[in-house]
């Protein structure tokens, strides 16, 4: 006993040619941590399985289930202990696991959500001259009012090809969390792959629709709150408390799990209209198709020598810009 | 209807088990900081026991009905008062229109006092609670702590109301509350050896850790780690510090994230997915304790604890909230 009292792995399934381990971790007595690996690594195909097993158990909703919360690399499952045994709750899950035994089959449902994004827009700008003036007036990664720039050094391109990357992707939704209304949003296309170190310290201030990168994620805030994203600019609402439009009838949020965004520019004017007819008028049209992942066509994506080598000229691009950059 | 004159520190709505459901949405459940001691207020009170009542933490305050009604205070002794005479805890009170209601600074033991009222505070559910999310300024009255000059309706009341006046807590059924409060938790879901060494969970449960005056409705801090509690050197593609994971749910409430040194318990209103480790969870049977931990004062000691004695003290919990704890 006293060897093993901090033992929490409850049980195990082997890796496979295209699986990883599986683990489940005991965390609390009311939840499940699913863990897939051993090894830190944020990649799409992790997410695609977890997405996968998680529409599987929602379905199955063993009494006492109560919801999932899915990272990219990880699923945590909360339950009432009372009326459902985590040790059932596991084989419940090891069953949907090896049923699905391989990545390349799955094709899951994946809506591609359109959003205008006005690029260093006023707003957002504002939410930069606030930071400089009230919480680090040498903010190294503010260079002319604003982060564009500091995105650009980072990943050793231009402003313009900063912009290109943020709108030659679809950005996919690993899942929510951390703020209410939030998605964490990553490349499809790894040639797209911009990194960047966050604020330091953070913002005290970020207007709603402001678009900002930490790290690999792309985040579109959700209400005016802090935050430490690099700014790119600002997009229309996605999400609603007030659940006046009637896109949000149902529910204020837009996001889904492992829906993909498509930004395109406009005019910070268009973003401003589509605001009052969100907020206020409520008759904006969200522009939003079904549609899916098929796994398969994606791998072989990613593989094709094309990605392959644009991804690696721009890591080397990455590599140098992150020597100069400065460091917050 | 009860009119706030003095609203104190911070005072709220809210009720049990709050907001579930939302995890992969960014809420996390928020609810009463002790839900032992709200559940006692209701119950006197003839309310079903998760009903929402008034949480005030700290105390300094002061409040007005507008009409005839029985209310019963749980939680820390603030010494309340009606029209200045002292009123007992832990028992339903009538209180007549005109009367006002005074708490004074959180007592000897504990730092937040439940005001229960005859049919509950009348506040619009949002997304199935009455809670108040203080961080996200969403549910309970208006999202927000209570201001001078708020007027709170009342629910209809289960019962008659002269029947329910004198009803108090058998002898022995009362909580007990302390300086130093014992937290029965269970290891997971990042231990060791692969998170933390044995010598780190041993420090965590082996000492007494003070709360830090940080500490609120989010997160409860307790003193930073020592240098051997880390089982690595850094958190891979998660980040520098060995705190660091790829983001991943947190188990909330009552996991306990380390955040670079810093052990946060997170609780109601905290971040529902991030990226640092969880080395372990506090029993759902002793949220409440944290929830009494005075920030700057009290302790908390960490009582190791298996699932299946946690599953236990949850039925054993539920069971005290029921007629048969009740006298008059």
């Amino acid at each position: 006993m006293e060897e093993r009292k901090y033992d929490v792995i409850l049980a195990t399934l082997p890796a496979t040619k295209t699986r990883l381990e599986v683990l489940f971790r005991q965390a609390g007595d009311g939840f499940l941590q699913v863990e897939y690996g051993r090894v830190q690594r944020a990649n799409l195909l992790d997410s695609f399985r977890i997405q996968t097993i998680d529409a599987k158990i929602r379905q199955a909703a063993p009494k006492g289930f109560i919801e999932t919360l899915p990272g990219i690399r990880t699923n945590m499952i909360h339950f009432d202990p009372e009326q459902l045994d985590v040790m059932k709750l596991i084989d419940m899950i090891k069953g949907f696991e090896e049923e699905l035994e391989d990545v390349d089959h799955i094709v899951m449902p994946s809506r591609v959500i359109h959003l205008p994004i006005a690029f260093e827009d006023s707003e957002t700008k504002k939410a930069v001259e606030k930071y400089v003036k009230e919480v680090r007036p040498d903010a190294p990664n503010v260079i002319n009012g604003y982060n564009l720039e500091y995105i650009a050094l980072c990943n050793g391109i231009t402003v313009p090809e900063v912009k290109q990357k943020l709108l030659g992707t679809q950005w996919y939704n690993s899942g929510g969390g951390f703020w209410p209304g939030g998605a964490f949003l990553w490349p499809m296309d790894p040639r797209c792959a911009i990194v960047v170190p966050k604020y330091n310290p953070p913002r005290t201030w970020t207007p709603e629709g402001t678009v900002g990168i930490g790290g690999p994620c792309v985040f579109t805030y959700t209400t005016p709150t802090g935050g430490g994203y690099q700014l790119f600019g600002r997009t229309i609402p996605v999400f609603q408390f007030a659940q006046k439009h009637p896109l949000f009838k149902d529910s204020p949020f837009l996001y889904r799990n492992g829906d993909r965004v498509q930004f395109h520019e406009v005019t910070e004017k268009e973003v401003l209209d589509i605001f009052e007819h969100v907020h206020n008028k409520t008759d904006y049209v969200y522009q939003i198709e079904d549609g899916e992942i098929v796994v398969k066509d994606y791998i072989a994506f990613i593989n094709s020598p094309e990605v392959v080598k644009g991804t690696a000229e721009f890591q080397a691009k990455q590599a140098e810009g992150i020597k100069k950059a400065p460091r917050l | 209807m009860l009119k706030i004159i003095k609203p104190g520190i911070e005072t709220i709505v809210e009720d049990w088990p709050g907001r579930l459901g939302y995890l992969s949405k960014g809420m996390s459940a928020s609810g009463a900081m002790d839900n032992v001691s709200l559940q006692f207020a209701n119950l006197l009170v003839g309310n079903p026991t998760g009903e929402a009542g008034l949480e005030v933490a700290g105390g300094y305050f002061e409040a007005e009905f507008m009409e005839n009604t029985v209310i019963s205070i749980c939680g820390t002794d603030m010494k309340p008062t009606i029209n200045g005479n002292p009123i007992p805890m832990w028992e339903a009170v009538p209180v007549k229109k005109g009367d006002v209601l005074n708490l004074g600074v959180f007592g000897e033991f504990g730092f937040r006092s439940y005001v229960a009222v005859a049919g509950g505070i009348d506040v619009p559910p949002y997304l199935g609670s009455k809670s108040t999310c203080i961080f996200g300024s969403y549910g309970g009255f208006e999202g927000r702590k209570l201001a001078p000059g708020d007027v709170l309706k009342f629910g209809k009341p289960a019962r008659a109301l002269d029947t329910l006046a004198g009803r108090k807590l058998k002898k022995g059924v009362k909580p007990e509350f302390a300086r130093t409060w014992e937290l029965r938790a269970i290891p997971g879901p990042n231990t060791c050896p692969d998170y933390v060494t044995k010598e780190g969970m041993d420090y965590l449960y082996e000492n007494e850790h003070k709360i830090q005056h940080t500490s609120n409705r989010s997160a409860y801090r307790i003193e930073p780690v020592p240098e051997y509690f880390f089982a690595r050197a850094d958190g891979g593609v998660g980040g520098s510090h060995p705190s660091n994971i790829v983001d991943h749910g947190y188990a909330i409430r009552g996991t306990m994230n380390v955040c670079g040194n810093t052990p946060i318990l997170l609780i109601a209103d905290g971040p529902t997915l991030g990226g640092y480790i969880n080395v372990l969870h506090v029993i759902n049977a002793d949220l409440w304790k944290i929830g009494q931990g005075t920030p700057a004062r009290d302790k908390f000691t960490f009582v190791y604890c298996t699932r299946e004695q946690a599953i236990e003290e949850r039925k054993k919990q539920r069971a005290l909230f029921t007629e048969d704890n009740v006298t008059k």
